[in-house]
């Protein structure tokens, strides 16, 4: 399949602390490099927040190159939902070096489902009562080396719906 | 009484004399309730579970009285109509839901109760340590409630659960058996 797919899904919480983070083929083994992008994407979510206070979806946050791009959506709680999309696709990958330009057609509401589908994964996290949201924030007064030491969600439904909602998004595809 | 007449009283009741609450507020406080036990005894769930069927206990006996007052149903004849009242309109009238009566022992004494579909256990998935998936009854509430009430109308019986789906069994049953009939004990003074 030709066209955008998504190449890392990143669920940060809300003292920048990742939550989860998957990544999609053919990037499955990049793991420090999508860490670094995700993590300068936190950033720019620090920026946009200042200016604007209105949408959940903050849309474009960072063309990183000709064929990453990063997307990002801020819940109220201050969740930070992170898609980085492939522009090329797999089939790029197969044909060697992309031909054309990267624009093709992808537009910022083409991810609005992919963001839906991974709020309500989310949220079904948060219902289950025995998910516990503290044991994945570091507590306050930690330091940023301790934050880092803090667990990140192993729920197995919540990560086979984030897989499943990399893994079948394309532009225009309902979830 | 058969069993779709208790169907459609249960139906009747639930549209026209039941308060209805959000279902997100109940699941939640259940299953915070549940989490918040197995904090307390420390992951012992056999503990768990015997608290829970303890709060079902007190639940059943006053719910009793309210699930006569609405429901107007008079004493069943055997215990083959108390299995479908408590199915079709109890069930119904409280949760929404009607399991499916079955499997009967040829005494008529024991019956399953087999759950479709339980508002309880929305969202839930068993902690992941080994043991909750086998020790602990998440919805074991239920067992008490149907033991307090069934208390308070003459009839003592025992109720546990054999397979629940989110233990990975594809239903959800409980197993209920009437021990006996409580006579009624007539105070002494009285004629």
């Amino acid at each position: 399949m030709a066209g955008p797919r998504i190449a890392c899904i990143g669920v940060i919480g809300k003292t920048d602390n990742p939550l989860h983070i998957s990544l999609f083929p053919p990037y499955t083994d990049a793991t420090i490099e999508f860490s670094f992008l995700l993590n300068s994407c936190l950033d720019i979510f620090e920026i946009r927040r200042k200016q604007t206070s209105i949408d959940q979806d903050l849309g474009l946050l960072h063309a990183i190159d000709e064929r990453l791009a990063a997307y990002g959506w801020l819940t109220t709680t201050g969740v930070k939902l992170l898609i980085i999309v492939d522009l090329f696709g797999q089939e790029a990958m197969s044909a060697g070096k992309p031909a054309g330009p990267a624009v093709s057609g992808m537009r910022d509401s083409d991810l609005k489902p992919a963001f839906r589908a991974l709020q309500s994964a989310y949220i079904q996290l948060l219902q289950n009562p025995f998910y516990s949201p503290d044991d994945h924030a570091p507590t306050p007064g930690a330091t940023a080396g301790a934050a880092s030491a803090c667990q990140p969600v192993s729920n197995p439904k919540f990560i086979a719906d984030v897989q499943r909602i990399g893994e079948s998004w394309a532009p225009g595809t309902a979830l | 009484m058969s069993s779709s007449k208790a169907s459609r009283i249960g139906e009747e009741i639930w549209k026209t004399r039941i308060d209805k609450v959000n279902a997100e507020l109940v699941t939640l406080t259940y299953g915070t309730i549940v989490a918040q036990l197995c904090q307390d005894y420390d992951s012992d769930y056999q503990e768990v579970n015997k608290q829970l069927d303890k709060m079902g206990y007190n639940i059943g006996m006053r719910l009793i009285e309210d699930f006569l007052a609405k429901s107007g149903v008079g004493r069943c004849a055997n215990f083959r109509e108390t299995a479908d009242m408590i199915a079709k309109v109890g069930f119904k009238i409280f949760l929404n839901v009607a399991p499916t009566v079955t499997n009967w022992t040829s005494d008529n004494n024991q019956f399953s109760l087999i759950f479709d579909d339980n508002p309880l256990a929305d969202f839930v998935e068993l902690p992941d340590d080994g043991r909750a998936q086998d020790e602990l009854w998440f919805s074991n509430i239920l067992c008490g409630v149907l033991r307090g009430a069934l208390e308070m109308v003459q009839m003592q019986i025992e109720a546990h659960f054999v397979s629940d789906v989110l233990r990975g069994d594809d239903t959800t049953e409980m197993r209920v058996s009437l021990v006996r009939y409580i006579e009624d004990e007539m105070p002494p003074e009285e004629e």
